[in-house]
């Protein structure tokens, strides 16, 4: 199941793909999965950038599993932490989003997940 | 006698300026370039429409943005294979015989891959201190794509602009006699355990980012991504087996000049029979995958116990989700009773007092940084912009107005190519 706020990713697997449509920004994003890592999904993508800041891109996809078991507390630590990280990063917002930059840091979270999704 | 393991002499050319001539070649320490021939060779690829070569030199007022990869020149001279094997030269294994190096040269490769950037080079001033990239002999491409590229297929072609010139570049000095030859030899496993017996054993775990657009390295022209973690000649790196496809968040990106001259690989050759015995390299990559980071940190490990080392030296790349894999390898190589060092950078906020990775472990308790970040820098104004400079204010680790009417840019240190790499190549430090 992916848990996203990206239009791009949405459109290319809603139909193929359960997934969660997010409105709101990355911490939103971060914050539904942690609440269905409550719920006893588990975490299958790491849910930071590697290198697009969490202040510099408003886009996330997250994969967690489809079915629920009991709390898996790695996938806890993980999501605890990535919102620690993430509240530190969002004391300095980036600025400047044209139309040409959304939808490029769109195409950069798409093509993060779909390596994940090995397509 | 008869070597078995890789053997390879890196003949140094020095080169102690670049110029523009009729006819491209090394001579009295300056390289020579013939502008037209490399445009040519850029222009070969039909991805590009136009194309220009610039250079750069220490001391310049010039400033490079975006930079997307550094290259360095070097040709085989002796020996199978060709340098950037998989890429551009066939699949032979390489890191044995001789190359010759083009030392104090580099090939830059700028573009516009997307909208938002990174990569800055000063060649003088407070930022050409962060960055080993402006004491180089740089030749700049810039390279306009045509209109419908795409930015994997850009990306792609700007790559393979950058080892085309480099190759052409090192093809100058095959038939030269180097003005230095270092020699590096790895014997094989069974002989190398047992040369040097009152010594440590130590390994070196290469970490190599692998997550998608701008953020790729290739093995032999293989995508990291989907590779397990494997062992390699310390050789092999040097002639270029692994290349950079990536450059987002500048800073702490390995660029194919970083794995040609890795400092790691180096200091371990220097101290190889001396305080510890330098027994190989494991690379490993970074994916996104949760299950994917179990997988090749349980092989790093499983590796470097088969290798029998007693510790074991890690750098990372990048920064928020591979600090996971980092973690990841050194619990597990720690729980094979194998010690760690890890050399990785800081996010530690504008102030320093944040937590500094994405993650943490007690097992991590030797760990070497290349710096924070989060830094905020002051760069003055340039006389001359390489590249696209409407790009800093959104560029990465820019903000809103980071960009100054006088040309002047205001950003974290992470904008600037090579400032806080993890191999521990920069320059400075806070002794």
């Amino acid at each position: 199941m992916i848990i996203t706020n990206n239009e791009k990713v949405y459109d290319k697997y809603k139909d193929k793909i359960k997934i969660i449509f997010v409105q709101g920004g990355f911490k939103d994003v971060l914050v539904k999965t942690r609440d269905k890592i409550h719920e006893g999904h588990e975490l299958l993508t790491h849910p930071l950038s590697s290198s697009v800041k969490p202040n510099e891109t408003p886009f996330k996809s997250v994969m967690i599993s489809d079915d629920k078991r009991s709390l898996n507390l790695d996938s806890l630590y993980i999501i605890e932490n990535s919102i620690m990280t993430y509240d530190n990063f969002s004391k300095h917002k980036f600025g400047m989003m044209t139309d040409q930059i959304t939808e490029d840091f769109k195409l950069i979270d798409l093509t993060v997940l779909e390596s994940a999704l090995n397509i | 006698m008869e070597v078995n393991g890789l053997k390879l002499e890196l003949g140094y050319i020095f080169i102690k300026d670049i110029q523009f001539a009729e006819k491209s070649k090394v001579e009295n320490g300056t390289l020579y370039v013939n502008k037209e021939e490399v445009k040519a060779i850029i222009l070969e690829d039909q991805n590009f429409k136009s194309a220009d070569v610039e250079l750069a030199k220490p001391g310049e007022s010039v400033r490079i943005m975006p930079v997307k990869d550094v290259i360095e020149p070097r040709v085989k001279v002796e020996g199978p294979g060709g340098i950037f094997p998989g890429m551009v030269s066939k699949v032979e294994t390489v890191g044995s015989g001789k190359t010759n190096v083009l030392k104090g040269a580099a090939v830059i490769t700028t573009g516009k891959i997307v909208g938002f950037q990174e990569g800055i080079i000063d060649m003088t001033g407070p930022g050409a201190e962060y960055t080993p990239f402006s004491q180089t002999n740089n030749l700049v491409l810039v390279c306009e794509p045509i209109e419908s590229l795409k930015q994997h297929e850009h990306e792609k072609a700007l790559r393979f602009a950058g080892y085309k010139v480099a190759m052409y570049l090192g093809e100058l000095a095959k038939n030269m006699t180097p003005d230095q030859v270092d020699t590096f030899e790895t014997p094989t496993l069974v002989e190398g355990i047992k040369m040097y017996p009152e010594l440590p054993r130590v390994a070196y775990v290469c970490m190599l980012q692998s997550q998608g657009l701008m953020h790729d390295t290739y093995v032999y022209g293989v995508d990291a991504k989907q590779t397990i973690s494997t062992l390699i000649y310390p050789t092999e790196m040097m002639d270029g087996a692994i290349v950079s496809g990536n450059c987002v968040s500048a800073c702490d990106k390995n660029t194919t000049y970083h794995h040609l001259n890795n400092p790691v690989v180096h200091d371990l050759f220097a101290e190889h029979g001396k305080t510890l015995n330098f027994v190989g390299v494991i690379i490993t990559n970074e994916n996104v995958y949760l299950a994917d980071k179990e997988r090749s940190s349980n092989w790093s490990a499983k590796l470097a116990e088969y290798l029998g080392v007693d510790g074991v030296i890690v750098s990372e790349e990048g920064f928020g989700n591979p600090d996971t894999d980092l973690i990841m390898n050194c619990k597990k190589i720690e729980n094979k009773g194998i010690k760690t060092v890890l050399i990785t950078d800081e996010y530690a906020g504008r102030d320093g007092t944040s937590q500094s990775l994405a993650d943490a472990d007690v097992r991590a308790n030797a760990v070497v940084t290349g710096g924070n970040a989060n830094e905020v820098i002051e760069l003055p104004p340039m006389d001359k912009i390489i590249g696209h400079v409407e790009v800093a204010d959104v560029i990465a680790g820019g903000f809103d107005g980071s960009l100054h009417a006088d040309g002047s840019i205001t950003a974290e240190l992470q904008v600037i190519t090579g400032a806080t790499n993890e191999m521990g190549f920069n320059k400075l430090s806070a002794r």
